[in-house]
């Protein structure tokens, strides 16, 4: 059937706030800080064949997640979907991506017809486990990520399988936040089952799945004439994380993109072989970032939509970081997703180099404190600390901004102080952290945490200590990360990737990287390098060592004879 | 002694409404005189005062709507502000929530903080979260950055520090200290100003009143003065951006909460026409000079957002997405709002497309065609040259519209350029300026899974009147609705709300701590610090209407759902003492907040999980005395133009130039097709050719699609 260019707007529109609706109802019920106040989760909509048609402006990297879910769920359970079922999965190698993202997946009728899906996919503080919180990089095997569940009816047919509510209840460490965050996922399926039904009561079901279906293949279109409009061309790229999560290293991630017609292609041989720790990316997760980078290079505003996948061909071959198999342990994975995007970014700035970024900070840092409090209370406070950007071809990278990876945000400092024995004593930029270049790198954050009461257990996922983002054009890397831990006995450095124990009274330092600048830092111009001093987003010294700017430690004005000097151009010499 | 008078300044025209004490309503239209916003609100009064022969003494009450404050923000013309934080946490305005307000755009600019960081210092000084001491305010050292910030010449501070929401006297002590080091800087310290938990959101709040604090007191000031030589001593009341008013002196020290002063009174006005009619869904559309602004009546009820972005390049208050700019946690009217309004300049991009807007001309130098100095076209010139507006003198003679100027700026700037006649590039504008507008039209509708089709458009504003048919169509309204005094309905709108105040507390109770009484000492507090505030501003207890609410949340949720304890809508301050919280109120107070979210999110949450009361808050009411108003009986002289009975306006490519049919709003009778211009002395409302309109009982002209 065909349908108007109004309805099947409205239609569109409606999908997406839709998926903004879910998204709403899911932070505001979730209990556990990663949640609620990170934002680590997403909801989408799919079509009765499980094909995305709307995602909530939640985490971009869970964008490619959804196909290979929703395949093994039909592998699985065929025809044996019904009314009032209700799904659950959280096994990397069924279809998930790894322990700590739930996906909650139910399917909607209209009179008996499936004509969708609602789904949602949370990251959950604690899921058992060896340590606190779950995902630890030392972890070697999937079996010590946590509690698995590959696919499994969470409800049939509107009744509770309370054998696995049980089941849940007895492995994870807090299991009233665990179940409240499941809640909220449920809460948001809800919502977006009733916003289907509120469009199919306005529309009538066939206009309904006209539309939805028609919003792939719009995508598709779009993303094709995008692809299209670039210059055909290959371009390879290679990064690194520091190490492997036990000490060794360092990872490569190594992608060649070839452009043909309106079709890409990005392929990861040459990639690191699977590791031993916890960074083990599934291919989905892959395949996500990789979709991500393009959305973002793209210049039209496309829809969330399954049509993003078509054009794009990803290759990977199984048994890599970047393609895990049994038994690798994945809970961590996190940051070689965001290592992906700054190979793959890398990688487009060879055929696109007016609209990539220099790398930003790397990703989040993960700092979880696991442990008692005074009431004997068990807490884990989980944070997840974001982010930087590299500069751009025509402007500075923002200081202190989540990745475009994900769109997450901080903790605020009162909440967390009002809920945990943690005290935060400072939190704030770090001068000289980013790239030089024509365009400065944005600064790395920095953050401290005081633990207040008893012992806790401490995981920190960090990186980009040794390989610092990359600057583009002659711009320079972004400072590197650091971790430190003071003591009665003074400070200890400790490595990017670590379990370990604190004590009441110590106190952690984590300083993110700062973003890569973009061109030559002697030809950025010099008032905003005298700008950057005034603020203390650079010292004198890193103007003059830099920059060749010498700019006056009184009136921060830029000593114009002096600077000329300084960049070798002294005036006369022309 | 009961004639009002509502003052509504927006960036290109300044309304006045008057209200005798017989009822009738007299209006004037002038052009706004900026930077000096109070000499046209002047003006205007003076004028009405003479034209109704009204001594100033005889005023009772000035209601007025300004946007001099939220210019100032977007703009970015505040005062050199300071802010002093805890130390360690200079950063925490720049750094924001971290988030971005959309994925995937790699060019996305977060915008400047209106503190730059070498203005934000630290303190040494930090309380608990359990408002233990744990390091005092270093007196000393607060002195040596007063010294700083007297050599920076700061014009206004803001001093936020963690935990002073709850844990007050940090803050208290550095203002004392400040009030004595910088005599004449005005400090606004975040637990006045937003008593709530959230340091980001407190900061940002406190360091925007702190901003515009200068511009928003000396202009109240200098208008008062002004209203005093008409010998009017009435109070002067600012709307606030819920959409109540506020006296003028705790708008100069609160000025963060008249930020969206203006927008509010024309969505007020709007849900008093709609009451009338009784009509449940509204889409309300306001065109003024500069920006467009919509947004939603629903089951009448007014859409509300508890925290908005002030600067965001469309604001709508309850989207998912934060981070576009600095986020006032302050209640506001929800509006969407795009920069395309009458004046927004026309002109043609280094690629040879032609935009419309943000830029305006505003009241000066104005449109081409009001001869005041403005060259480049606008969309009000397209809109003459369409034959829309009509030529010759508008609003009582204060301009005077010039076709021949109207048809230069569009030939110079656009037509020829382009290589077109100057009705399609005329065409080419208004259309332009119409998709920009429908983008927060479907901001308050469609995007939210709203089907306009169910909805009734209501334009006003100057320009509303010319687009809103035309916008409607596309849209997909059926029917459209311009109201009597079109342009003026702003002003209009301050006269139908009353003064309100809000108090708000900051707890966490749950389990046995959340008792009645612990409720009932809470509201007895609030209520006494509004009754105060009352009384000071010389209303009686009995006059008023209080009603409260709690913030409540399951615990652990970092969420809140906002719940009525109240029965009954707005009791006096007698009723809530003869009946105070008992352990029923609790249990109804459970009982509404499970339900709510139950119908808000499809669950009830686990069983066993507690409620948990985050804030409780009093809003205090008092009558507005503004009774019936019929507008109808408006009494000014009605300038009808130069009395043509036709106009050649063009309605596109298939219909072309048409000789038109002009009439007056009073002259509309029966069911009349279009095409029609209904001018009147405040607007013109073009009914296009494949609708029909009519006039209702009310005097509202009624667009319908055939």
């Amino acid at each position: 059937m065909s349908v108007d260019l109004i309805t099947r707007e409205i239609v569109q529109h409606a999908l997406a706030a839709a998926g903004d609706e879910m998204a709403v109802a899911l932070y505001r019920t979730a209990y556990s800080t990663i949640v609620r106040d990170c934002l680590d989760y997403s909801t989408s909509l799919t079509n009765a064949e499980g094909e995305m048609i709307a995602q909530g402006v939640t985490i971009p990297f869970h964008l490619g997640a959804v196909p290979s879910a929703m395949e093994t769920l039909f592998k699985k359970f065929g025809d044996d979907i019904n009314p009032g079922d209700v799904f659950i999965l959280n096994d990397p190698f069924d279809g998930g991506m790894h322990i700590p993202d739930i996906f909650i997946v139910q399917p909607i009728f209209w009179e008996d017809r499936r004509v969708a899906f609602a789904v949602s996919t949370a990251h959950h503080l604690d899921l058992g486990g060896r340590l606190p919180g779950s995902s630890a990089c030392d972890n070697t095997e999937i079996f010590q990520d946590g509690f698995r569940m590959p696919w499994l009816k969470l409800y049939r047919e509107g009744v509770a399988d309370e054998a696995i509510f049980t089941l849940l209840r007895a492995n994870v460490r807090l299991p009233h936040l665990t179940l409240g965050d499941i809640y909220a996922q449920l809460a948001a399926c809800h919502i977006g089952e009733r916003a289907i039904h509120d469009l199919i009561r306005r529309y009538g079901v066939e206009t309904f799945i006209t539309c939805a279906n028609d919003s792939i293949a719009y995508t598709e279109r779009l993303l094709r004439a995008e692809i299209a409009s670039w210059k055909d061309g290959s371009s390879s790229f290679t990064d690194y994380m520091d190490n492997d999560g036990l000490g060794g290293g360092p990872v490569k991630i190594h992608v060649t993109i070839t452009k043909k017609g309106d079709g890409l292609t990005a392929d990861f041989t040459g990639s690191s072989p699977q590791i031993r720790g916890a960074m083990n990316s599934t291919l989905s997760f892959t395949a996500s970032v990789v979709a991500m980078c393009v959305r973002a290079v793209a210049q039209q505003d496309i829809p969330n939509t399954a049509g993003m996948f078509k054009p794009l061909t990803i290759i990977a071959p199984p048994g890599t970081v970047v393609n895990c198999v049994m038994p690798a342990a994945s809970s961590m994975r996190g940051v070689t997703g965001f290592r992906v995007g700054d190979t793959v970014f890398g990688a487009l700035s060879g055929l696109l180099p007016d609209r990539v970024l220099a790398a930003g900070e790397g990703g989040n840092t993960l700092v979880i404190i696991g442990g008692q409090r005074a009431d004997e209370s068990r807490y884990i406070f989980y944070e997840l600390m974001a982010g930087t950007w590299g500069a751009r071809p025509d402007r500075d990278g923002n200081d202190g901004l989540c990745n475009p990876g994900n769109v997450a945000a901080n903790i605020p400092i009162e909440q967390a102080e009002t809920e945990y024995p943690v005290r935060v004593e400072r939190y704030g930029y770090v001068p000289d952290t980013g790239g030089a270049g024509k365009y400065r790198g944005g600064l790395a954050i920095e953050r401290e945490w005081r633990l207040l009461h008893g012992e806790a257990h401490l995981a920190i996922r960090s990186d980009r200590r040794e390989y610092a983002p990359y600057g583009l054009f002659g711009g320079k890397s972004g400072r590197g990360t650091i971790n430190i831990l003071k003591h009665e006995d003074g400070d200890e450095v400790l490595p990017t990737m670590i379990s370990t124990s604190i004590k009441a009274g110590e106190l952690i330092y984590h300083r993110l990287a700062g973003g890569g600048g973009f061109g030559d830092p002697f030809a950025r111009a010099t008032e905003l390098v005298a700008r950057d001093c005034k603020n203390g987003k650079i010292s004198m010294d890193a103007a003059r060592r830099e920059y060749g700017v010498v700019v006056n430690e009184k009136t921060f004005e830029v000593d114009e004879a002096a600077t000329a000097h300084a960049r070798g151009n002294p005036p006369g010499a022309s | 002694m009961t004639t009002r008078i509502g003052a509504d300044v927006g960036g290109t025209f300044t309304d006045v409404v008057l209200i005798d004490d017989k009822g009738a309503v007299w209006t004037h239209k002038v052009l706004s005189s900026p930077p000096n916003f109070q000499q046209a609100v002047l003006d205007a009064t003076g004028h009405l005062l003479r034209e109704t022969n009204t001594p100033g003494d005889m005023v009772s009450a000035v209601a007025h709507g300004t946007t001099v404050a939220t210019n100032a923000v977007l703009e970015h013309r505040g005062a050199h502000t300071a802010l002093l934080t805890t130390r360690g946490f200079r950063d925490v305005l720049e750094l924001r929530r971290i988030r971005a307000p959309q994925m995937y755009d790699l060019f996305w600019e977060k915008p400047a903080p209106l503190v730059e960081r070498y203005l934000r210092l630290e303190v040494n000084e930090r309380m608990g979260a359990n408002g233990e001491e744990l390091e005092p305010v270093d007196e000393s050292q607060v002195r040596e950055l007063a010294a700083q910030l007297r050599a920076e010449n700061v014009e206004s501070v803001a001093v936020c520090l963690l935990h002073s929401y709850a844990f007050p006297q940090h803050e208290k002590q550095i203002g004392k200290l400040l009030a004595e080091l910088l005599p004449g800087v005005p400090v606004s310290l975040s637990h006045e100003i937003l008593p709530e938990r959230l340091e980001y959101e407190r900061t940002a709040t406190t360091v925007v009143n702190a901003y515009v604090r200068p511009i928003m007191s000396g202009y109240l000031a200098e208008l008062r003065g002004g209203l005093g030589a008409q010998s009017i001593e009435a109070p002067l009341l600012i709307m606030q951006s819920a959409g109540g008013l506020t006296p003028e002196q705790d708008a100069a020290v609160r000025p963060v909460y008249v930020l969206e002063s203006g927008p509010a009174a024309g969505v007020l006005a709007a849900g008093f026409i709609a009451g009338q009619l009784g009509l449940p869904n509204v889409i309300t559309l306001d065109v003024g000079g500069t920006t467009a602004k919509a947004s939603l009546i629903e089951e009448g009820r007014i859409a509300y957002s508890p925290e908005y972005e002030v600067g965001a390049n469309l604001s709508a208050g309850n989207r998912l997405v934060g981070g576009g700019a600095d986020r006032i946690r302050a209640p506001s009217i929800d509006i969407a709002e795009v920069g395309s309004g009458g004046g927004s300049i026309a002109a043609l991009d280094r690629a040879g497309g032609l935009r419309v807007g943000p830029q305006s001309a505003g009241a000066l130098p104005g449109p081409a065609c009001y001869g005041r100095g403005g060259v480049e076209p606008t969309v009000t010139d397209a809109n003459v040259v369409l034959g829309y507006i009509r030529e010759g003198k508008l609003a009582n003679g204060g301009v005077s519209v010039d076709m021949e100027a109207a048809r230069r700026a569009i030939y110079d700037y656009i037509a020829k350029p382009l290589g077109m006649d100057v009705l399609t590039a005329a065409e080419g504008v208004h259309r332009i300026a119409n998709a920009r507008t429908m983008r927060a039209l479907r901001a308050v509708s469609t995007e939210r899974g709203r089907d306009p089709r169910e909805f009734v458009l209501m334009g006003f504003g100057g320009s509303g009147p010319v687009h809103a048919a035309g916008l409607a169509y596309e849209l997909g309204n059926r029917r459209v609705i311009v109201p009597p005094l079109p342009g003026l309905f702003s002003a209009f709108g301050l006269l139908v709300s009353g003064v309100e105040h809000h108090a708000v507390r900051s707890c966490l109770l749950s389990g046995d701590a959340l008792n009645a009484h612990a409720l009932q000492t809470i509201r007895q507090e609030l209520q006494a610090q509004l009754l105060t505030q009352f009384q000071h501003e010389g209303f009686r207890a009995d006059e008023l209407n209080l009603t409260c609410a709690v913030d409540v949340r399951f615990l652990g949720q970092a969420s809140e759902i906002r719940i009525l304890l109240d029965t009954v809508m707005g009791a006096t301050a007698q009723e809530w003492d003869a009946a105070p919280f008992t352990e029923n109120t609790i249990k109804a107070l459970y009982a509404a907040f499970v339900s709510e979210h139950e119908r808000l999110y499809g669950h009830r949450s686990d069983k066993d999980n507690l409620m948990q009361v985050i804030a409780v808050r009093v809003v205090g009411r008092a009558h507005s005395g503004a009774g019936t108003i019929d507008l109808n009986t408006r009494a000014s002289s009605n300038a009808s133009g130069n009395g043509n009975k036709t106009r050649r306006a063009y309605f596109g490519a298939r219909v072309g130039v048409a000789d038109t049919p002009v009439i007056t709003r009073s002259a509309l009778s029966g069911t009349m097709p279009g095409p029609l211009l209904i001018d009147e002395y405040d607007s013109t409302t073009v009914v296009p050719p494949q609708a029909k309109a009519k006039r209702d009982e009310l005097g509202n002209i009624v667009i319908e699609f055939a």
